[in-house]
């Protein structure tokens, strides 16, 4: 509301004074994105501190101060939180360490098939964009039903292909991360597809033509060519799907609940399991912290690499 | 799906000049048919389960063509007392509109004097709001929350509505496109007297037309799929979005498999649609967005 109405009248204002000098307006346009970013960015991080450094009890009204017990607790084995949140996390990096190869390798595999002119090219990319586009709980729905313990479509093929006795799963311990893996890459290949695609379309064919006037075979063409060309994609593609399988949340959750006995809960499963359902608001925010400064610390990392590498490329 | 029928004629069309290299293609296009069949084999499984009796449906040998059709799963689910489909969708839509109206609004407000006006605190000013990229969402989450308990705000469209919309990579992106637009147009209006809120409505924003409509379809996009806020800050059913009802469903009918899919099919329809008619947007955006060469 106050931007449409404030920029006129400093218009008018300034229209006298040719002069430099330090106008309003800017300011005026900065201000309602501004008020929204410090209300719900800036003053939250506050307040999350806040919390957790108290003990938050929504149903006895006060909350007495209690400095680091909700972090020491996360930092001392033996307590629940401790032992529920290095799990949970180990399980998430666990996840991260086994997608993010995965995603990258089979993303740049399918750039690579659909990048030449071929018979259906649209319909192919279409086909490998098209499920990231669904919702995480329908693609998580789908696939619990894809891993059905009994008649899902896997167990159901191996049982007409091979004969094989149905797999249980969604309740084994290891084995219920094969249908999150698998859901997750079916689901975000696309957009790392996507990405690839974008980048090979840039690399000059020129490269090629005098590769292979030099007698290089495919395999050096695409060593020595395709791969340098294509690292600072590659980077990019590493640090966001590392960051995007570090947010595991809804994939864990409708498939498998996090189950069996935790083996495939997140870490954010956790924190909100911790917050929302055991009301432990203030011991959340703990965690949320010290996951918050894990994540940080890797971002940074991330970002120093990507600022080495654009130095050297 | 639908997308499945169409394709034949962009096909053919890349495939005319190039005939006589089809034998070499020859193998690469069977490893895409293979991987493309791998990719439908889900959808096609959803779809048929949803068409299928519930005997049909956990019948075994699998019918991998549903015998009897039957289009009962998708009535008992529209018609359920557990849950409105339609309701869902619409709250959806009027909760991802309003966002993204929104975020659209302040991004290009905020990125258009850090683009195209000097003053004290700009580059200050830009550094700030751009280095919360680095803070992860999940050391807001509880404080957030508290204060939307605080605002009385829980079970309401404002919940969903207002705490991402001060997003700062839309300020980012509008502000590198707005930074390449000629100065001569501004100068020009600047001479025939325009305001500065003229020349952002009437040159800025129509030159930056593909920009805002990508930012607009990533902003629709990112609350329709939002997830995990939704899931906790709204717990009254008519107030759900789509995928926090779906997924309600699918702890009631938890070994109904016919009635699920039928729920998932129907969930994905919006956005099969929303993909058909914004393709174009959705994968050159992407391909554009944030990599920078």
């Amino acid at each position: 509301m106050t931007v449409t109405q404030a920029p006129p009248t400093t218009s008018t204002a300034r229209a006298p004074a040719p002069r430099p000098r330090v106008s309003l307006e800017p300011y005026l346009y900065l201000l309602p994105h501004a008020v929204l970013f410090f209300l719900f960015t800036v003053y939250p991080i506050g307040y999350g501190l806040y919390i957790s450094l108290h003990r938050w009890d929504l149903l006895s009204g006060t909350q007495p101060f209690v400095g680091g017990e909700f972090y020491r607790n996360i930092f001392t084995p033996g307590t629940p939180q401790a032992d529920f949140f290095w799990k949970t996390l180990w399980n998430t990096t666990f996840f991260t360490i086994v997608s993010v190869p995965l995603l990258v390798a089979a993303a740049l595999g399918l750039a690579l098939l659909l990048h030449r002119p071929i018979v259906g090219r649209t319909f192919f990319r279409a086909v490998f964009f098209m499920p990231g586009i669904l919702t995480v709980s329908v693609m998580g729905i789908l696939w619990r039903w894809m891993f059905d313990n009994q008649i899902g479509l896997v167990n159901a093929a191996r049982d007409a292909l091979f004969s094989a006795p149905p797999i249980p799963w969604l309740s084994t311990e290891g084995l219920a991360w094969v249908p999150i893996v698998v859901g997750t890459i079916w689901w975000t290949l696309g957009f790392n597809m996507t990405l690839y695609l974008a980048a090979l379309g840039n690399v000059p064919l020129s490269l090629y033509e005098a590769a292979s006037l030099d007698g290089a075979t495919p395999w050096q063409s695409f060593r020595f060519i395709t791969v340098p060309m294509l690292a600072p994609v590659t980077l990019f593609v590493i640090v966001t799907t590392a960051l995007a399988s570090f947010q595991l949340f809804g994939q864990s959750l409708v498939i498998t609940n996090g189950g069996p006995s935790r083996s495939t809960q997140s870490v954010i499963q956790y924190i909100t399991e911790e917050g929302f359902t055991n009301a432990q608001y203030s011991s959340a925010a703990a965690m949320g912290f010290v996951f918050g400064l894990f994540m940080l610390i890797f971002t940074a990392a991330q970002f120093r690499m990507m600022a080495r590498d654009v130095k050297e490329g | 799906m639908t997308t499945v029928t169409p394709p034949s004629s962009p096909a053919s069309r890349s495939a005319a000049p190039r005939r006589r290299r089809m034998p070499r293609d020859l193998p690469r296009f069977l490893i895409l048919c293979v991987l493309a069949l791998l990719f439908l084999a889900p959808v096609y499984w959803m779809i048929s389960t949803s068409l299928k009796t519930e005997a049909d449906a956990i019948a075994t040998p699998v019918q991998w063509i549903p015998r009897n059709i039957t289009f009962d799963n998708y009535r008992e689910v529209l018609t359920s007392p557990d849950g409105n489909i339609l309701r869902w969708t619409w709250n959806s839509l009027f909760v991802a509109a309003a966002f993204t109206v929104g975020h659209v609004l302040l991004c290009a407000l905020t990125a258009y004097p850090l683009a195209r006006m000097q003053f004290p605190g700009r580059n200050a000013w830009f550094w700030f709001i751009l280095s919360s990229l680095m803070i992860p969402g999940i050391v807001t989450l509880i404080p957030t929350y508290i204060m939307m308990l605080n605002f009385d705000w829980i079970n309401s469209y404002n919940a969903l509505i207002w705490p991402g919309i001060s997003g700062v990579f839309g300020v980012f992106l509008l502000r590198q496109f707005f930074m390449g637009i000629p100065r001569e147009l501004e100068e020009a209006a600047r001479l025939d007297g325009a305001s500065s809120l003229q020349i952002l409505w009437r040159i800025i924003l129509p030159l930056s037309v593909p920009s805002l409509v990508t930012l607009a379809v990533f902003a629709f996009m990112g609350s329709w799929n939002n997830f995990l806020w939704p899931l906790f800050t709204v717990t009254d059913v008519d107030k759900m979005t789509l995928p926090v009802g779906i997924t309600t469903f699918s702890q009631r009918y938890v070994t109904e498999y016919g009635k699920l899919m039928a729920s998932t099919t129907l969930a994905a329809v919006p956005a099969l649609i929303a993909y058909l008619l914004a393709q174009r947007f959705l994968e050159s955006g992407l391909s554009t967005t944030g990599l920078k060469e």
